[in-house]
């Protein structure tokens, strides 16, 4: 039966290419959508791997020319200050390259033997436990380790699994940067899980935490961890505090939860768009293939009067009519495959491969899902035609 | 044999009834060729319709040999239409996208325990028999009229049914093209023992048979 419906096909090759090209033109274009979603999404859903609740922060633009005592009094009150503060669960500073930020230092060499690039990231010896960072391995900063003879640092995974991968990594030391800023060498102390501080939408870099002590110039923001269930005025009460002792009134507290919210804003409108548009496709792609099914069926009455003279029974008529359709949708689906292939065969976008293979199914999946309800309805009138009625309408 | 008992035939509408067949009985001898007769709308083609199993009397039976017919849209009907019946039509009703070849093969489609192999084999016998062997990759827009009754003919013989219902099947056809079917038509009558309902116009035709039935308005008139 098979064989012989894709004799039918074929011989009826003309009448089935707009079909065809339908189906394939779809399958193409819900494959770019959903590479682009899967992408994003498969990223969005990887851990962030630090808290953005109750984390609230407050940039305090210190000047260089600052005498450096004095910062570190001002910022050895502060963070007494914030430690007091009833709602206040711990305080730290960290850089200028922090979650959602937009900053980002980096520093990269081949000197090691292994060539890489990583994000810097200024932290105190408070930061891990403020912005809830999980330590997988080793331990995070203590104020003794202002006195270690290296740099202390700890590494993302994602840089300990790239560059130190089935290595001990705990104390071993390597050349972060070949201009010397931290010394000849730095030493790993520890390994975080995940810092995905670019935004939610954004691939995990390999990240470097370089110890920065708290009273230190460099690390002038400011990241305050607020207990649940702070009133309103908490945050009136911390811009009063942080007004008094720092004696500067141009900073700006905000929320980590707000800039999580604006900076994925970015991603999630473009892809919303994308849906809605594909959408629209979907709901078209059915509306036409739901009309050339009933089309056909109405032209075949007498085919279908005949089947069923000679012997069909109406799950015949009714199966002959939605394989005939989803042949031509996986002839539609396989030419999509090929050209959907060269995508990560030529690697023409920055996007991981598994991407694609998932964009692939899903498009392929979708699409032949649509066909078979699309098809189910006209494939069962077909099976109700009345033989004796049709074969005498010619 | 097949056997009409007080067959009828009503249409229903809203606000009309029609009476297509009233009270048919009806014997039909196992290898007999009967015509059937009588002026356009009289329900000839109602009867073969039931006769054929693809519609249902409004009230009587048909019984075709020991089996006295129930249910008209089941399964077990599809398969004692395929095995038993073959059909032939005035317009041919031939599927245009099919070769000649696939077209007489279609019957065994829903023939279990067949092959691909056995299937064409048995199509290329049909059509050896309605002398078109030479035509079975042609497509039925490449073949004259009374090329594609013949093809439909093979079609019908197929599956070796026992009876065959032919509906004007030299209609559509001129004089000579109509001879070498009805010729084909006796053949199997005559040769195969196959039995034939032939409904016809046409009285020469109709005089070639073993015997002829009449209706008019629905009834049978001799």
């Amino acid at each position: 039966m098979i064989k012989h419906i894709f004799t039918l096909i074929w011989n009826k090759k003309k009448k089935n290419f707009l079909l065809f090209l339908e189906i394939f033109f779809a399958f193409m274009i819900m494959f770019a959508v959903f590479a682009f979603i899967i992408s994003n999404m498969r990223v969005y859903y990887s851990p962030l791997g630090f808290d953005t609740e109750n984390i609230w922060t407050a940039s305090l633009r210190i000047p260089s020319s600052s005498d450096s005592t004095e910062v570190a009094q001002m910022k050895t009150l502060l963070l007494q200050e914030l430690n007091t503060m009833p709602e206040v669960e711990s305080a730290s500073f960290s850089g200028l390259a922090f979650p959602f930020s937009g900053n980002t230092w980096s520093t990269g060499n081949n000197d090691n033997g292994f060539n890489f690039q990583t994000c810097i990231f200024f932290s105190d010896e408070h930061y891990a436990k403020t912005a809830g960072l999980d330590i997988i391995e080793g331990r995070w900063f203590t104020e003794e380790d202002k006195n270690s003879k290296y740099f202390p640092v700890l590494i993302t995974k994602k840089f300990r699994e790239q560059c130190f991968a089935g290595k001990p990594v705990l104390d071993s030391l390597f050349i972060l940067d070949d201009d010397g800023d931290f010394g000849e060498f730095v030493k790993i102390i520890g390994v975080v899980d995940h810092y995905k501080y670019h935004g939610e939408f954004a691939e995990e870099q390999l990240g470097t935490f370089v110890y920065t002590p708290s009273t230190s110039k460099d690390t002038y923001v400011a990241h305050i961890r607020m207990k649940n269930g702070v009133q309103p005025d908490a945050e009136e009460k911390l811009n009063k505090l942080i007004a008094s002792t720092t004696k500067r009134a141009d900073f700006s507290i905000r929320k980590l939860e707000q800039r999580r919210i604006q900076s994925s804003q970015s991603t999630w409108t473009p892809m919303i768009a994308l849906m809605s548009i594909s959408g629209f496709l979907i709901i078209n792609v059915a509306l036409g293939l739901f009309g050339v099914l009933w089309y056909n069926i109405s032209k075949r009455r007498s085919e279908i009067g005949l089947r069923r003279t000679v012997g069909a029974t109406r799950a015949n008529i009714s199966f002959q009519f939605i394989t005939e359709i989803i042949m031509v949708t996986l002839i539609g689906i396989f030419v999509g495959l090929f050209f959907a292939a060269q995508f990560p065969i030529m690697k023409l976008f920055d996007i991981e491969n598994i991407n694609y293979y998932y964009a692939m199914l899903s498009s392929a999946g979708v699409i032949l899902l649509l066909v078979l309800i699309c098809a189910f309805y006209p494939s069962r009138q077909a099976a109700m035609v009345n033989p004796a009625m049709v074969l005498h309408e010619d | 044999m097949i056997k009409l008992q007080n067959v009828s035939k009503i249409y229903r509408t809203k606000t009309i009834e029609t009476v297509a067949l009233n009270n048919i009985n009806l014997e039909i001898a196992e290898g007999e060729f009967l015509s059937v007769m009588g002026p356009s709308g009289c329900g000839k083609s109602t009867m073969l319709n039931i006769m054929g199993l693809i519609d249902e009397p409004s009230e009587g039976s048909i019984s075709i040999g020991p089996n006295t017919i129930k249910d008209y849209n089941g399964k077990p009907i599809a398969k004692f239409r395929n095995e038993n019946l073959g059909f032939i039509f005035q317009s041919f009703h031939l599927i245009n996208d099919l070769s000649v070849i696939d077209n007489v093969e279609l019957p065994l489609l829903y023939r279990s325990g067949i092959n691909g192999k056995e299937r064409r084999a048995m199509a290329e016998e049909a059509l050896t028999k309605v002398g078109l062997k030479n035509r079975m990759k042609h497509f039925p827009g490449q073949l004259s009229g009374g090329q594609k009754q013949r093809v439909a003919i093979a079609r019908a013989i197929v599956g070796k049914p026992s009876i065959i219902l032919a509906d004007e099947p030299t209609g559509n056809l001129d004089s000579v093209m109509g001879n070498e079917i009805m010729d084909i038509l006796l053949d199997l009558n005559q040769n195969d023992k196959t039995t034939i309902i032939m409904v016809t116009h046409d009285e020469t035709m109709a005089r070639k048979t073993n015997r002829l039935v009449r209706l008019f308005d629905g009834s049978q008139v001799s």
